[in-house]
């Protein structure tokens, strides 16, 4: 009865919508123009804002990098596949301890492990995929939950392996990367690079056949679409990222634990894809901003944090289910003043 | 193994399942009528216990019994309370959003509890009449332990017959087959589903008070005892009371056989076994597949 | 233009976040804090990130209250250096992501000359690495890794805790005289993490380097924090050890006793366990006589003036007993004011000097920080659980009480350094 299916439509499914298809060379120059225009802004302020601030809040911001390359490798699942992954965080930890456990174990230089990372969490999340995606909706929510707490329980209790609980902490980052600023923009040219990627995949034939599957299941298997196989690469692809986002995590942390492979730390990112939008690209780093800034300063300054996060999460999914960039685009504002204008609506 | 490790392990794998079915039951009995998972069943489980702590310090040696009966009802007007003011509102929208729902009312009922209670171990007495063990077949066997797997065995048959022999067990199932026959045919829909809401709130609320006397009652047990849920749940399937049994002592005998033969393992064997069953069944034991 | 609006809303976040982060440290700094202690007048300020939600709350919140109740008698008698000690703490929701960077923003926003120490280890080695970055003292009083000041040691970290090392060699000293040549037969039970483990590793280790004569019949690893263990307890019952040695603590132990009891699991079988004051509390009349308790200060055995003093205090504002972890808390920060007085100087290069070798007095007597590795030269606790509730206080505490001294239960110098490499 209530297993309804997101009506929200993607910020770039009604991009498409209004190019028209056939426009001429103008159009595509103009679209290219204009998809380079957003990254090469955000980019330039994100340096820019680096050299800025200061100290502590370029940590933060550190952090809120990694946590980007996360929440929106999340949102490949979430809001392109419509697949709700409790589990991304056995991919993040596992990023975080190839970097940890390489350095512990064959004292691997720490850049072989930083590109290696993603490889091994995309490698486990083969198997992972393979056994979690047989369930669906629910179940596969479920599924992979269990996954994290497995990943969890065997950080833990493996402990000559893993060092349990006590994490692996140590000088594995070089120094360079150490120094804060520099730090910051190897994890910022990171960034842009992965979410370049990952808005290629998106916008790939591949990227829209899952939306395909996402809208209609059905349809796209009558259609002869290998479902199975098509939602086991988004999920490889996404445990990809979410793995360099662990290795990312590392640079400014130099530490790996087991709470970072627990089921509420896989509900970090999707917090973050519902706070800033998952029907958008960008929503979720959006949302990996709004909420690591605000989770720092609420822990600090109020002891019931719990209660103003809950309280302020409930009011979210309960009155604001796009987020904030899905609330924005569905506004569009010149639309709304030219309808005003002529009196009229024109959707 | 000798004759009594048998009866102490057995004793063993049947406490485990039975304080794991009375919270499961009422997690599955609300999903099978309103297909929501409520992560905030394990803040009405800490409640209940918390409450028992309070009700047992005020009334001393009696305490126990009234918390029995009071503290599942106090839990189960709570219950009321999520469904009307919250949950009522999202059964159209998409699963993600009732889980994130649910999960943001654990954080809020957590906080609350420790403004109540404070942070400290909190812990009640077994009443005499259950307190201490008997020998039987050269092991000792606790009293307390006999009364959880009693109370356990009789929520089952109690569900069972409400599901299957009753005329309200029907409309339960027919909300979620045909809502609309039902609806049609003169029943309060949206009574039924707070009703059902309510009714796995009381159960969590009763594991609550059942296990306080056992256990150390602090804060934290919500989450915990959630996650076990879920497992239990998923292992049996979604939904189905007889699964949550099955699925309670699954766990309990690989828990205690685990605990007797690779201890260091006895822990990630659960959610191997989990991962195992879902392989198989996605859908758990006794669960029905997903339209 | 829908992407100009995307770019404008977060273009607008990226800049207010961080920017609004930045603004707040100006006006939260009281301005002072930081400087060398030059001028008398003003506060300083030190700061705790521990865990206040979830099952080990109970240990952060009263190691907090210790702490502040060791600022607030400091300021009582005129502060430290003319200065009023200021209190900042956070809940680290036992997360070392949450803890390293809330002890960083104690440090830069809010000017902590000195941090203190968490309950969890991960989040100890977490903070431990940010006050090394920022040279700032941090004081360990509840995590007790020995990691912390081995493998990962830096000269601003401090342990004012029996570690793990030497907490379960003094359990296994105090058996050790209790048993003599005879063999017995021992079990273990430990949460499902590396305190548990290692704890357990060093209680056999130390039983076989004393060369008690026993023979291991089981061991138990039931998760932390697991609401239901019996089916661990049922595999502990069935093997009839005569000793079993638990390294659980707090609600954990206090359900473990309980269930136990039930099987009268308490008549043929000697349980060696932190019976500290926490759950001896909770457990009351429950508690279990003959038991063997170990605590790491345990008020009713420290029999100093200073000792009494600092307990009818904690009594009075906070209408409990004070547990180790708050009295070790208190000790952790008279140690800290100890060095800056002698330096004459909040700054964190002349403090941190001042401890190596130096004997502090504190409220559990007199400290002697050990230089090689800045463990404070501190005793565990070991006794009998009495059959009777103490008349003054209450509960069951230790008959026949053991002071198991440093010396003999701590690691060697060289030791040390052969582990901090």
């Amino acid at each position: 009865m209530s297993s309804g299916k997101s009506p929200v439509p993607t910020a770039s499914s009604q991009e498409e919508a209004r190019v028209p298809t056939g426009a001429g060379a103008a159009a595509r120059s103009s679209s290219l123009a204009r998809s380079v225009a957003t990254p090469v802004a955000l980019t330039v302020l994100m340096v820019a804002l680096g050299f800025a601030v200061g100290g502590n809040t370029l940590t933060t911001l550190e952090e809120v990098l990694a946590l980007v390359v996360f929440a929106t490798a999340t949102n490949l699942l979430l809001g392109q596949a419509g697949l709700v992954s409790f589990g991304q965080a056995v991919f993040y930890g596992i990023g975080a301890y190839t970097v940890g456990l390489g350095w512990l174990h064959w004292h691997l230089s720490f850049w072989l492990t930083f590109f290696l990372a993603p490889v091994v969490s995309a490698l486990v999340a083969i198997p992972v995929g393979l056994v979690a995606l047989r369930a669906r909706r629910l179940y596969f929510a479920l599924s992979t939950l269990a996954f994290s707490e497995l990943a969890y329980q065997l950080a833990e209790s493996r402990y000559d392996f893993t060092q349990g609980a006590n994490g692996v902490f140590g000088p594995f980052v070089p120094s360079v990367l150490t120094d804060p600023i520099k730090g910051y923009l190897f994890l910022l040219a990171v960034t842009v690079v992965s979410l370049l990627l990952m808005w290629k995949v998106t916008r790939s034939p591949f990227g829209l056949v899952t939306r395909a599957i996402r809208e209609n299941r059905g349809r796209a298997q009558a259609l002869g679409v290998n479902v199975y196989r098509h939602q086991l690469i988004v999920f490889v692809v996404s445990g990809f990222f979410c793995g360099l986002a662990g290795a990312m995590f590392v640079v400014y942390s130099q530490s790996a634990y087991p709470e970072l492979l627990d089921w509420t730390s896989s509900g970090t990112p999707i917090f973050m894809a519902v706070i800033g939008g998952m029907g958008t690209f960008l929503g979720p780093a959006l949302g990996a901003f709004i909420y690591q800034f605000g989770h720092d300063e609420l822990v600090r300054y109020v002891s019931d944090w719990q209660l103003v996060l809950g309280g302020v999460l409930l009011l979210i999914v309960m009155f604001w289910p796009d987020g904030v960039l899905g609330s924005l685009t569905k506004v569009k504002w010149s639309q709304w003043r030219n309808s005003l204008n002529k009196g009229g609506s024109d959707e | 193994m000798s004759e009594s490790s048998i009866i102490t392990n057995l004793i063993g794998i049947l406490t485990t399942a039975s304080t794991l079915f009375m919270v499961a039951a009422g997690l599955t009995l609300v999903f099978g009528a309103l297909r929501l998972i409520n992560i905030a069943h394990g803040s009405f489980y800490m409640y209940g216990a918390y409450l028992a702590t309070t009700l047992a310090a005020r009334l001393g040696g009696a305490g126990f019994w009234v918390s029995l009966v009071i503290c599942p009802l106090v839990v189960a007007a709570m219950g009321v309370l999520v469904e009307v003011l919250v949950l009522r509102r999202l059964y159209r929208r998409e699963h993600l959003t009732q889980l994130l729902a649910t999960f943001a009312l654990l954080l809020i009922f957590a906080d609350i509890a420790l403004r109540l209670w404070g942070k400290s171990v909190r812990s009640i007495k077994a009443p005499s009449a259950l307190n201490g063990h008997f020998q039987f077949g050269g092991a000792a066997v606790p009293v307390y332990d006999l009364f959880v797997i009693g109370v356990a065995a009789l929520v089952a048959i109690g569900l069972w017959a409400l599901m299957s022999r009753s005329k309200l067990g029907w409309r339960v199932r027919a909300v979620v087959d045909d809502p609309e026959v039902l609806a049609a045919s003169g029943t309060n829909v949206p009574l039924i589903l707070t009703g059902v809401f309510a009714l796995g709130a009381m159960l969590a609320g009763l594991s609550g008070v059942v296990i306080a006397p056992e256990q150390a009652v602090q804060p934290g047990m919500d989450a915990e005892i959630i996650v076990a849920a879920f497992i239990v749940a998923v292992i049996g399937g979604l939904g189905s009371i007889v699964g949550a049994a099955i699925g309670s002592l699954i766990i309990g005998v690989v828990e205690t056989l685990g605990a007797v033969w690779t201890p260091s393992w006895a822990s990630t064997f659960i959610y191997a076994l989990m991962i195992l069953v879902l392989a198989i069944r996605p859908w758990g034991l006794f669960g029905e597949t997903e339209r | 233009m829908m992407h100009k609006n995307i770019a404008i809303a977060v273009a607008a976040t990226l800049l207010l976040g961080p920017l609004a982060a930045c603004s707040s440290s100006g006006s939260s700094g009281d301005g002072n804090g930081s400087g060398g202690g030059s001028g008398r007048g003003g506060s300083v300020t030190i700061g705790e990130s521990t865990s206040l939600s979830g099952s080990i709350a109970n240990l952060g919140q009263t190691g907090l209250q210790g702490l502040q109740l060791a600022a607030a008698d400091m300021n009582a008698s005129g502060g430290l250096l003319g200065k009023k000690i200021k209190v900042v703490s956070a809940d680290d929701n036992a997360q070392p992501a949450t803890g390293a960077s809330e002890a960083r923003s104690m440090i830069t926003k809010n000017h902590a000359v000195a941090l203190f120490g968490p309950v969890s280890s991960a989040v100890a080695a977490a903070q431990e690495q940010v006050a090394a970055q920022y040279k700032v003292p941090i004081f360990f009083h509840t995590s007790n890794d020995v990691g912390l000041m081995t493998k990962t040691f830096t000269p601003y970290a401090f342990q004012d805790v029996p570690n793990t090392m030497m907490e379960p060699r003094a359990v296994a000293d105090y058996l050790a005289k209790k048993v003599g040549n005879k063999q017995i037969t021992i079990a273990t039970f430990a949460p499902d993490y590396s305190f548990g483990h290692d704890t357990v590793d060093g209680f056999l280790q130390a039983l076989k380097t004393l060369h008690v004569n026993y023979k291991l019949v089981k061991q138990e690893f039931p998760p932390l924090g697991a609401s239901n263990i019996s089916s661990y307890l049922s595999a502990l019952v069935s093997a009839h050890p005569q000793y079993v040695f638990n390294a659980q603590y707090g609600g954990d132990l206090v359900a473990f006793t309980k269930q136990a009891a039930q099987f009268g699991f308490f008549k043929d079988t000697t349980v060696i366990a932190m019976y500290a004051y926490a759950p001896l509390a909770a457990l009351g009349s429950s508690a279990p006589a003959g038991a063997i308790g170990f605590d790491r200060a345990p008020f009713w055995e420290i029999k100093t003036p200073e000792m009494t003093k600092f307990v009818s205090e904690f009594k009075a504002k906070y209408g409990k007993y004070p547990t180790e972890w708050a009295i070790l808390a208190y000790s952790a920060a008279q140690e800290w004011a100890y060095a800056v007085k002698k330096a004459g100087s909040f700054d964190s290069a002349k403090v941190i000097k001042e401890l190596p070798g130096a004997s502090v007095p504190t409220i559990i007597g007199s400290m002697t920080v050990r230089a090689c590795d800045h463990q404070s030269e501190v005793p565990e606790y070991v006794g009998t659980i009495s059959g009777t509730a103490d008349p003054k206080f209450g509960i069951h505490l230790y008959n026949d009480g053991f002071t198991a001294p440093f010396k003999d239960i701590s690691l060697t110098c060289s030791e040390v350094k052969a582990l901090q490499k």
